[in-house]
């Protein structure tokens, strides 16, 4: 009887003379918004403004440190490029009444140690935190660097790619650095990429960004010529192919 | 491999069957001929009333319901899932038959699909990890494929067997299509897989030809 329902199902469903397959070029897509209330960490040197060098390691400490985990799911926290983003188990939510508060160490060889207080709270899902560390023995007063300068608004849509998975697509919810291409400035905070799409009105007309997102302890680049209102660009997330 | 030759065995009898009534009736009008036919097949289970206007020509009217579930139709390698499919089609319909010789008719008509809907539902089993998170099913989430082709179809196709029976009873053959209305289709995922509904234009336009639905059905055919 069984065999006879699906034989029938396949019958009115298949031999429906048609030639194309009803799930070409269909992926699987997967977002990666499991980890909803996150914090970008931005680790600079004090006095450069440029990313924190290797070695500079983050401890996140306190009651929930437990409960937190970086943007991919990984426990192991540490940073790529000066930047990490940490977030809270999807269990663990924070309420206006209960905010949840760890703090953030950086420590380094040669560098004095930091901390900083990160607090998640119901109203606030995405947040950035800069930590600038200062060398041993340094006075110098730290770089101030000067305001972005605002342009037209432009749309970006980022699709991740799994190299080794043709039947994955991934729709990254992630923070996005960017700064000029073949600049040797340090990457700057673009915005909070949602679901994939990213709005911002810090890129210049005719002028070529390298775009970087930081997940999994992988830095992942690419790069756009903005000379219209919207891109869709394609970038490579091996590690959101897990799945 | 046996259903081929029941197949075959069903095919000779009825025209076996024809062939004989052909030699021994007389024919005559079968203006005032009417008879109720149950039938059975790829558009599920139905009814129709047949009136025969004369020896050569006869109208029907009738529906069909066709409502198949089944599961795990479809094994993905690297992607534990339970998965459902579903079809669910009904229809009323007017039909005219043409019988150049006894036995054999040409049919035409137009139905009206009330119900004419497939659906595809994959939800994932295990407890996938994303990093060192271990997600549960609704997290995961589910996504359904979904199609319908409800309207207006046209019917074309040939039957074998007389529409009105000689005597009480006979059993005709029915073998055509409909052609179904462009189909409207949509993709909905929830939780991690809620992305997967931007891809029901892709599906869309790969089920636009998918218009054709075969009609392979047996009539159980009561002379009123």
């Amino acid at each position: 009887m069984y065999k006879t329902k699906i034989t029938a199902l396949a019958f009115v469903m298949i031999a429906m003379s048609a030639c194309k397959n009803p799930t070409e070029d269909i992926k699987l897509i997967i977002d990666t918004d499991i980890i909803k209330n996150t914090a970008l960490i931005n680790v600079t040197d004090a006095q450069t403004g440029n990313a924190a060098p290797n070695g500079v390691a983050i401890t996140i400490l306190g009651a929930d440190a437990v409960n937190v985990y970086e943007l991919s799911g990984k426990k192991n926290i540490v940073l790529t490029n000066g930047m990490v983003t940490i977030g809270l188990h999807p269990d663990v939510v924070p309420t206006t009444d209960k905010p949840i508060t760890v703090s953030a160490e950086i420590s380094g060889a040669g560098y004095n140690k930091e901390t900083k207080q990160i607090t998640f709270t119901a109203a606030q899902k995405q947040q950035v935190v800069n930590i600038p560390i200062t060398k041993t023995g340094n006075t110098a007063p730290p770089i101030v660097l000067p305001p972005l300068p605002v342009y037209n608004t432009t749309n970006l849509t980022f699709v991740g790619r799994c190299p080794n998975r043709n039947d994955l697509e991934v729709r990254p919810s992630v923070y996005v650095s960017f700064k000029k291409a073949g600049s040797s400035a340090p990457f700057q905070h673009l915005g909070f990429m949602d679901k994939g799409n990213i709005t911002t009105n810090l890129l210049a007309l005719n002028e070529t960004y390298e775009f970087q997102i930081v997940f999994g302890g992988v830095s992942y680049k690419t790069s756009q010529k903005i000379e219209q209102t919207s891109y869709n660009l394609v970038i490579d997330m091996p590690e959101a192919c897990n799945l | 491999m046996k259903s081929p030759i029941y197949f075959f065995l069903i095919f000779t009898l009825l025209i076996g069957l024809e062939a004989k009534s052909q030699v021994d009736t007389v024919r005559k009008s079968s203006a005032s001929r009417t008879s109720i036919q149950l039938n059975l097949g790829t558009q599920g289970i139905g009814a129709e009333l047949v009136h025969g206007l004369s020896s050569q020509f006869a109208v029907r009217a009738g529906a069909n319901i066709i409502p198949l579930k089944a599961n795990d139709v479809f094994k993905f390698d690297d992607f534990k899932s339970k998965n459902s499919a579903s079809a669910d089609f009904t229809n009323v319909h007017a039909l005219a038959d043409f019988s150049p010789f006894a036995g054999f008719r040409l049919v035409g008509g137009v139905a009206y699909f009330f119900k004419a809907e497939g659906n595809i539902n994959i939800t994932p089993t295990d407890d996938y990890t994303y990093g060192d998170i271990t997600l549960n099913e609704e997290q995961v989430g589910s996504v359904d494929l979904n199609v319908d082709w409800k309207g207006v179809a046209p019917y074309f196709g040939i039957a074998l067997g007389r529409a009105i029976p000689n005597k009480k009873f006979n059993i005709n053959f029915d073998l055509g299509t409909y052609y179904l209305t462009n189909p409207k289709t949509n993709i909905a995922g929830t939780g991690l897989l809620k992305g997967n509904s931007s891809q029901s234009a892709q599906l869309q336009s790969n089920l636009k030809d998918y218009r054709w639905l075969p009609v392979v059905q047996l009539n159980f055919n009561f002379k009123l």
